[in-house]
């Protein structure tokens, strides 16, 4: 059984958000109605935590981190789930299962990187939208809690694909959108547990660590940073 | 009295009403089909596999519904000239699709595949949908109906996964 993890690379991160747009676009993350984004509830799976700004005008470049679900090994969110719609599957995954949330929104409080989103309302959206609705992941109706799942809809395909072709799932059949559409490959993703994988390899990199680690919450996703 | 007859009038109304959401909501339940489409002339009688029309099942998730090129490879002249073929061969050269009503569907928040049940699982398109080689017109209800227990009891039968997020999304 695989362990699945992710190490953003800080240093190679231009803060370009493409992985923020990719990841709205592929699991059909609500545009939210602009009051409601003045209330702080703006939902991104994905989304930047500004560090700084390096430099001066204009020659300024912004720091910033890419923030998606930690995928926690031992998550504070499921521990508070009154109906266990979000649990860890076997493969390391916390998983969403939104028919069954009630939108007591406990996890969210319970959750230290403040990534879950809730549906307050559910906007019509742009015209513009409707062509990049993908059908392989469900609209979240109003009321229920949402996170980056690591694209599990993704997983469901190239398992079945494989399976298909009658092998195992090869490193590579199956990333998340984010992974693919770095356009400096700064994200690298696979099984924490294979000891040749890149990830793994980037996990032992000196430069590598977990954001509020201490809190023992052993995230899945980490990042490189080298600290001038 | 005549508050009488004002409540009996609001009585009566009520009824009225009551009445009227069913007939509109029983009307929306029901359906007509297009065509009355015999699965036992085409798949009983002339053996036509059901790969030929319903391209998807070993292929992709959605079996999918024939479109009328299917139908053109062999109604393109009217054979025995009967009603329904008829029916079929105006569709047919109009080049016009047959709006075909589906009663199978899960909701979006499931995945559901038919190349994983069909090609991988071998299972038999008998075990969910009955024997539709035997049916004269289309079929009205589900066979075994889409509820998340009659999924699931499948899969303990064969030992599957019964994880949450294998079938949700
Ligand atoms: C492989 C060839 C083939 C294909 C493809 C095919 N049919 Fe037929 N169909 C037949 C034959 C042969 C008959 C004549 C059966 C008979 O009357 O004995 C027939 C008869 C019919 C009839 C008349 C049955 C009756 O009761 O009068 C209808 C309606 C019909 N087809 C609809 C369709 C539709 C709709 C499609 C497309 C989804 C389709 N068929 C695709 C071969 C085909
Ligand atoms: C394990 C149960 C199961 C088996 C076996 C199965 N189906 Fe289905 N079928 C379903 C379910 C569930 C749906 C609804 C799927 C959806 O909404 O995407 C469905 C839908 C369909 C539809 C409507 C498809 C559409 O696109 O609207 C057709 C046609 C169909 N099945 C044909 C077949 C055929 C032919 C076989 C055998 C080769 C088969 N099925 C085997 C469960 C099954
Ligand atoms: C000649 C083409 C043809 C063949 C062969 C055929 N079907 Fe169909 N099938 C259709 C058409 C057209 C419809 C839509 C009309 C209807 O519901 O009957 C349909 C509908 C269905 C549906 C209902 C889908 C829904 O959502 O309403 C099922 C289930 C189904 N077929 C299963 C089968 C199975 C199982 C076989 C093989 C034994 C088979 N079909 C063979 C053309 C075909
Ligand atoms: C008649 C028995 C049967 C029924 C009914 C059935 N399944 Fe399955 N299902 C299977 C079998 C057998 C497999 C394993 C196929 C294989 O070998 O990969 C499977 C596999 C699956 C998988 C892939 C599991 C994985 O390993 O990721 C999913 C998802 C799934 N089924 C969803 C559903 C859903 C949703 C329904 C109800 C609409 C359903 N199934 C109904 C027998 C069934
Ligand atoms: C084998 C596939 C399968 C598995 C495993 C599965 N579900 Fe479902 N679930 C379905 C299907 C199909 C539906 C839609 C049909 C229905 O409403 O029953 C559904 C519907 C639901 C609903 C909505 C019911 C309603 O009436 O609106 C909830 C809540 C739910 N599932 C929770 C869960 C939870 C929690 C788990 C894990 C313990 C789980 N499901 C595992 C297939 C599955």
């Amino acid at each position: 059984m695989p362990k699945y993890g992710m190490m953003i690379d800080l240093n190679k991160c231009t803060s370009c958000q493409a992985c923020v747009t990719a990841c709205k676009l592929e699991n059909n993350v609500q545009i939210v109605s602009e009051d409601d984004a003045q209330n702080g509830r703006a939902m991104f799976w994905m989304k930047m935590l500004t560090l700084e700004f390096d430099g001066d005008y204009p020659n300024i470049r912004p720091k910033a981190l890419p923030r998606n679900c930690m995928q926690c090994d031992e998550p504070s969110c499921i521990k508070v789930c009154p109906v266990r719609a979000t649990y860890k599957r076997p493969d390391g995954i916390v998983a969403q299962i939104y028919p069954q949330c009630i939108g007591c929104r406990y996890c969210m409080a319970n959750c230290p990187y403040t990534v879950k989103v809730f549906n307050w309302d559910r906007q019509a959206q742009p015209v513009q939208m409707e062509k990049t609705y993908d059908p392989d992941v469900s609209v979240r109706p109003k009321g229920v809690v949402e996170k980056c799942t690591f694209c599990i809809q993704r997983l469901q395909k190239a398992s079945e694909k494989a399976a298909v072709e009658h092998r195992k799932l090869e490193p590579g059949d199956y990333v998340p959108a984010c992974v693919e559409v770095c356009p400096v490959d700064a994200i690298t993703f696979g099984d924490l547990d294979d000891p040749k994988s890149e990830v793994t390899k980037a996990s032992r990199d000196y430069r590598a660590f977990g954001l509020l680690e201490e809190l023992g919450t052993v995230p899945k996703v980490r990042y490189l940073n080298a600290i001038e | 009295m005549k508050k009488y007859l004002m409540l009996v009038a609001i009585a009566v109304g009520f009824l009225a009403g009551i009445v009227l959401v069913n007939y509109l909501v029983g009307r929306r339940e029901s359906f007509v089909q297009p065509i009355d489409f015999s699965h036992a002339v085409h798949a009983g009688k002339y053996k036509i596999p059901c790969m030929a029309c319903h391209q998807g099942v070993m292929m992709r998730a959605s079996a999918g519904i024939p479109n009328i090129e299917v139908c053109g490879a062999c109604h393109s002249t009217p054979m025995k000239k009967t009603p329904q073929e008829l029916l079929v061969y105006k569709y047919v050269s109009q080049h016009k699709q047959i709006p075909w009503y589906s009663i199978y569907h899960v909701p979006d928040y499931v995945y559901f595949s038919h190349r994983r049940h069909v090609l991988l699982g071998k299972l038999d398109c008998k075990l969910c949908h009955g024997d539709m080689a035997a049916l004269t017109s289309p079929p009205k209800t589900q066979f075994l109906q889409i509820k998340m227990q009659n999924c699931w009891n499948c899969h303990v039968k064969h030992g599957v996964t019964t994880d949450c997020s294998h079938c949700h999304r």
